[in-house]
């Protein structure tokens, strides 16, 4: 399988790992033959139809040189979308940072990609939160997949679960803590009794938080996730200005150990009910399944059927977040096999 | 503070009066706290001109077509010093009308060298039409110093999949685009003027939306702005009980469910189309019926559930003109699986619309209306196909001299007795009834009499449901 790769930050460099890591037993294992063909990046491009060599790049990166420096196959200058558009490929992983105000140029790549007929995996959650429904019906009409699950949760499979384990039940709410960075400096405040503040400043110094945290801790990065969960898993066509959002800007110490008294505490709870999607610092009892410590985000289920089920795991990090790239992938693998077959 | 789209048709554009008088209707709505989207029409018969000499233009030679585009300036430009009083503004759109039609001259020119007109060249000539119209009418709203702006459906964001002349949107695709382009304009109180009928596929090449037209545009932007209802601006008041031509006393209804409404399509060019229907009633945006020439009234109001419904079992009674009965025979279509398909599936290759369908469960014949113009088609296509080959079609007949009448309304579903009242109402006139097809949505009782017959039984059906009271 082809890939064009745009982006090469984090991430970027997470999925070129992850797809070379252990390609012998991937392809002896589940038949699965991954080919970067391309990776584009803000400076230019390096293409080779016959497949590209992440240690040469890592190796080219290390000296300082933008990976468009390449002298086999370096294309100083091209843009990803040219790329995108000229470079034969089965699938775009489009992985460039984060723009909640316009999802550029994140918006454009996908689209790019779907009308040239390219599937499409994504981890980047800005095109999602303002056009999910308008990207979902477009890669319908062009007869492509897109594919996202690195959105939600990083490596921890929060949307298949919803979507395929529970197929047939009907998932009536969904309440999580779907944002590491919070959690950690919530946890901090309540557990070692640090100010807002200093929680932050230590999580920057760990590399939790942004130098410009107000996509963590305003609760954007949570309302993207819960308009991704509300399109995907419950149909809803919603967009993030339609998510009812507080960040934890506000929470004081004082309330925490109120919540204490109460057996309980404040978390940045992400919720889907009936019509209202929300964001905001909600108490919940220390023995619900919900609380999490740390940087773990974990969300609840409620289903008709089978009740509650409650999934943990590790929200973000470049190796877990590519991991759910190359799931992603080998489901569209999959989908195209049996098309080909048939 | 109410959101509006409101569309005018072609004959609301249709002259520089009319379009002056548009831009004040328009003015008054934007003065009294309402929030407008304009969606406008071609002004009357340019669209027709258009395909027309699109169609001739690939046997057309130069002389021939810069007649028909100086006619055109000449209308439109007409158009602009009527309706439009500043000088300034005037020549601003006079520019943008010169433009245009400089580069109508340019395409039909090609089509003529080519001596070929594609699908998707037709569209883009059939495009010019709202593309002259909305400038105007801008100029004109402009002209009662408001602030405007106007668009192509395309530069608005209309996204369709590429059914050239018949396009369907890409409805969340085309949203998004329109909350981005057209919502902060409407924030700000300025006025956006769309063409309607015409957008574009995900390649920016320009399509028009086929049935339904700048209706269609309008429910589509609609749904895009989430706006409180959709206002359609016509030459008559509402929806009608029937044809006020064939029964002087025929009312207008003032409310209709999207359900009735989309029945009502079969009553011509006054009704909405069920096409232009779907987005708003899936989003539940209400849809009104008004007339440019008598604002005072409140139109036909189009909704999910209307209040205060009268639960009056028949709502209105329409003739339908210009159709033929088409009759196919034969005893080996009996307990014979797929023998109908293959009568429907020739009809479908040569282009020929069924409009009713009517079978006993003996099977031994098929009734169907058709237009009447294509009845020639029909029969003979038939014959070739099916007559006597596989053994199962012996005869086909037709009738070419009679009328459908359609009697609709949704509280018909589930009363008792409607059907022997229109049949008995029908048979004391000593009308002779020639076929019947209800639905299983029991909205509409569709049968067929002699069409000399037809003023007759739509007069006695709306007198004895009492369509003329309210």
């Amino acid at each position: 399988m082809r890939i064009i790769l745009v982006g090469y930050g984090v991430v970027g460099k997470g999925v070129t790992t992850i797809l070379s890591r252990r390609y012998v037993e991937k392809t002896r294992d589940v038949g699965f033959n991954p080919k970067i063909v391309a990776i584009a990046d803000i400076d230019g491009a390096v293409i080779n139809p016959r497949g590209l060599s992440p240690e040469k790049l890592e190796a080219i990166k290390q000296r300082g040189f933008p990976i468009s420096a390449d002298p086999d196959f370096g294309r100083p200058g091209i843009s990803a979308l040219d790329v995108i558009e000229s470079v034969e490929a089965e699938v775009v992983v489009e992985v460039t940072p984060v723009n909640i105000q316009n999802a550029e140029p994140a918006m454009s790549h996908i689209t790019k990609a779907f009308k040239t007929g390219k599937h499409v995996v994504t981890t980047n959650k800005g095109p999602l939160a303002l056009a999910m429904p308008a990207l979902t019906e477009l890669a319908e009409f062009n007869n492509v997949y897109f594919r996202f699950s690195g959105t939600v949760g990083g490596g921890t499979p929060m949307l298949e679960f919803a979507k395929r384990c529970l197929a047939g039940d009907k998932i009536l709410s969904i309440r999580g803590i779907l944002n590491g960075t919070t959690n950690y400096i919530l946890t901090e405040m309540s557990k070692n009794h640090v100010s807002f503040q200093d929680a932050l400043v230590n999580a920057q110094k760990l590399g939790y938080a942004e130098r410009e945290p107000s996509m963590d801790i305003d609760g954007f990065d949570a309302a993207c996730k819960v308009v991704i969960l509300a399109n995907w898993i419950m149909n809803k066509k919603i967009t993030l200005k339609d998510v009812d959002r507080t960040g934890i800007r506000d929470v004081s110490l004082q309330m925490l150990e109120e919540a204490a008294k109460r057996n309980s505490t404040l978390k940045l709870i992400g919720s889907i009910e009936g019509d209202r999607a929300t964001v905001k610092p909600t108490e919940i009892p220390l023995t619900n399944p919900l609380c999490v410590s740390g940087v773990l985000n974990a969300v609840t289920f409620q289903t008709e059927f089978a009740g509650e089920q409650t999934l943990i795991g590790k929200g973000a990090g470049g190796i877990e977040t590519a991991s759910a790239v190359l799931r992603d992938l080998l489901d569209i693998r999959r989908k195209l096999a049996t098309k080909l077959l048939n | 503070m109410m959101k509006i789209v409101m569309k005018f048709g072609g004959t609301s554009v249709g002259t520089g009066e009319n379009i002056r008088h548009v831009a004040d209707l328009v003015a008054q709505y934007a003065k009294n706290e309402c929030r407008i989207a304009v969606v406008v029409s071609a002004l009357a018969g340019v669209t027709n001109s258009l395909i027309e000499i699109a169609c001739k233009a690939k046997r057309s030679d130069a002389k021939q077509i810069e007649a028909f585009t100086e006619g055109l300036r000449e209308k439109h430009l007409q158009a602009v010093s009527t309706a439009i009083s500043s000088k300034a503004i005037q020549k601003e759109v006079a520019q943008i009308i010169e433009k245009t039609i400089f580069e109508l001259e340019k395409v039909l020119t090609g089509i003529a060298y080519i001596g070929e007109l594609t699908p998707k060249s037709r569209d883009y000539v059939a495009s010019f039409g709202e593309r002259l119209s909305a400038p105007i009418v801008w100029g004109a709203i402009k002209d009662h110093k408001l602030e405007t702006q106007w668009f192509t459906g395309k530069e608005a964001g209309i996204v369709t999949d590429s059914n050239f002349g018949e396009a369907n949107p890409l409805m969340n695709f085309t949203s998004h685009l329109i909350r981005e382009r057209i919502s902060p304009l409407l924030e700000k109180g300025i006025i956006p003027v769309v063409t309607g009928f015409i957008a574009a596929n995900q390649d920016g090449i320009v399509t028009t939306v086929g049935r339904g037209g700048s209706d269609y545009t309008a429910t589509i932007l609609g749904v895009a702005l989430q706006v409180d209802e959709v206002w359609i601006w016509t030459d008559v008041d509402g929806i009608m009980t029937t044809d006020p031509k064939l029964v002087p006393s025929a009312r207008m209804l003032p409310q209709l469910s999207y359900q009735e409404a989309a029945e009502m399509a079969i009553f011509g060019a006054k009704a909405m189309h069920p096409r232009a229907l779907g987005p708003v009633s899936k989003e539940n945006i209400p849809v009104r019926i008004r007339n440019t020439a008598n604002p005072e009234n409140p139109g036909t109001l189009i909704t999910k559930e209307p209040k205060n419904d009268s639960k009056e079992v028949v709502k209105a009674v329409a003739m339908i003109k210009d159709v033929a009965m088409l009759n196919v025979y034969g005893a080996g279509m009996v307990g014979a699986p797929g023998s109908y398909a293959k009568v429907f599936d020739v009809l479908g290759k040569n282009n020929i619309n069924v409009m009713m369908v009517s079978t006993a469960v003996s099977e031994a014949n098929i009734s169907m209306i058709i237009k009447r113009d294509l009845l020639g088609r029909a029969i003979s296509n038939l014959e070739i196909a099916l007559l006597e080959r596989g053994g199962f079609v012996t005869e086909v007949s037709a009738e070419d001299d009679v009328a459908v009448i359609a009697v609709m309304g949704a509280h018909m579903k589930g009363t008792l007795g409607v059907a022997s009242r229109i049949f008995s109402t029908v048979a004391k006139k000593g009308i002779n009834i020639r076929m019947i097809a209800q639905g299983s949505s029991e909205l509409n009782i569709s049968f067929v009499v002699k069409e000399k017959d037809g003023i007759a039984v739509v007069k006695a059906i709306h007198e004895e449901f009492k369509l003329d009271k309210a």
